[in-house]
């Protein structure tokens, strides 16, 4: 009976140092869905949103971002390189034509293709209300590219896929 | 007042290593079922008005096209990235055939098509295209929207994941 109480604390000390070490040291994969869920939490809006809060999410954006990030997007008529100024006013200008704005990732496919490159494949859905009142729903195939610059993944390049050709 | 054992053992079932095998068993065949080959999903949006609507919950059957390939005006499921998030929309044209809308009307090999399901009236005007191989061209069945609002054109096959179950 002691020596299978010893076991279960055993056996529970190496589920807990698992969670330990999923936490505080995450794999690389964690560490660019993170950016993600950042990129997500800043983008979104609520309607209660002041303007402090407008302006730290604006500039925080711009910290996701590689000093110069290509984005591809047709359908929005953008497509270039980017400083990260750029994109941070141009997230703040498109925001501001919304009261409200919830920005969502699903079904994300990371591979690393090189040594600190991740590409990333996944759909983006944006869902809101216009500062008109009208309801926005936008959902979009995205393959991203991040690259590992210091201990961060920033963002490279953005494209988003045509998945219906009219 | 003392309950049926029965009734008992039904709710409240002994946790045995038979009940555990079968519950495992029951949840590990709903996971692949529902996760692989019958997916739940809940219609948002009005593009396939009125065949579907929006709000509904429908599955999607993803062994439809296992042997066959899709037919002109089957409802199929388009996906993005994955399947978290997916497209209604129904097939109006085959790979090859050339396709156009005059004035509301669809056109395949400058022929029209009669199209019951449409019931809103459509004004839609697009020049002729041809269906690139590997592709069909998918359309919704609500089009009383401006064509530049509607999702709609040539998707990959390999991105139609199934039918709705109804």
């Amino acid at each position: 009976m002691v020596k299978m109480k010893y076991i279960l604390i055993g056996v529970l000390m190496v589920i807990l140092g698992i969670i330990a070490a999923v936490f505080f040291f995450p794999s690389e994969e964690k560490r660019v869905e993170k950016q993600f869920h950042l990129l997500s939490e800043w983008v979104s809006k609520s309607p209660e949103e002041n303007a402090f809060a407008l302006l730290q999410k604006m500039k925080n954006i711009g910290t996701l971002f590689d000093e110069h990030c290509e984005l591809k997007a047709p359908s929005q008529s953008l497509s270039g390189s980017y400083t990260r100024e750029e994109i941070s006013t141009y997230a703040g200008s498109a925001r501001s034509h919304f009261s409200q704005l919830n920005l969502k990732f699903y079904d994300l496919h990371i591979v690393f293709p090189e040594k600190e490159v991740a590409k990333v494949t996944l759909t983006g859905r944006l869902t809101g209300k216009s500062a008109a009142g009208e309801q926005v729903d936008e959902t979009r195939e995205v393959e991203c590219v991040l690259k590992k610059i210091g201990k961060k993944w920033l963002f490279h390049r953005i494209e988003v896929i045509e998945v219906l050709k009219k | 007042m003392a309950v049926n054992p029965k009734i008992r053992q039904f709710f409240f079932p002994s946790i045995t290593p038979k009940f555990l095998i079968r519950a495992f068993s029951i949840a590990l065949f709903a996971y692949l079922f529902f996760g692989y080959l019958c997916i739940p999903f809940t219609i948002r949006g009005g593009s396939m008005e009125p065949t579907y609507h929006h709000g509904g919950v429908n599955f999607c059957w993803r062994l439809r096209y296992l042997f066959s390939e899709p037919k002109r005006f089957d409802v199929v499921t388009v996906r993005f990235a994955g399947s978290r998030v997916m497209l209604l929309k129904r097939v109006v044209a085959l790979e090859g055939e050339q396709v156009e809308f005059l004035d509301g009307k669809l056109f395949v090999n400058g022929k029209e098509i009669e199209e019951p399901y449409v019931r809103y009236p459509c004004h839609w005007n697009l020049p002729l295209r041809r269906v690139e191989k590997d592709c069909v061209y998918v359309v919704g069945d609500n089009r009383s929207m401006p064509i530049e609002n509607h999702h709609f054109g040539q998707a990959s096959k390999s991105r139609i994941l199934g039918v709705p179950l109804w």
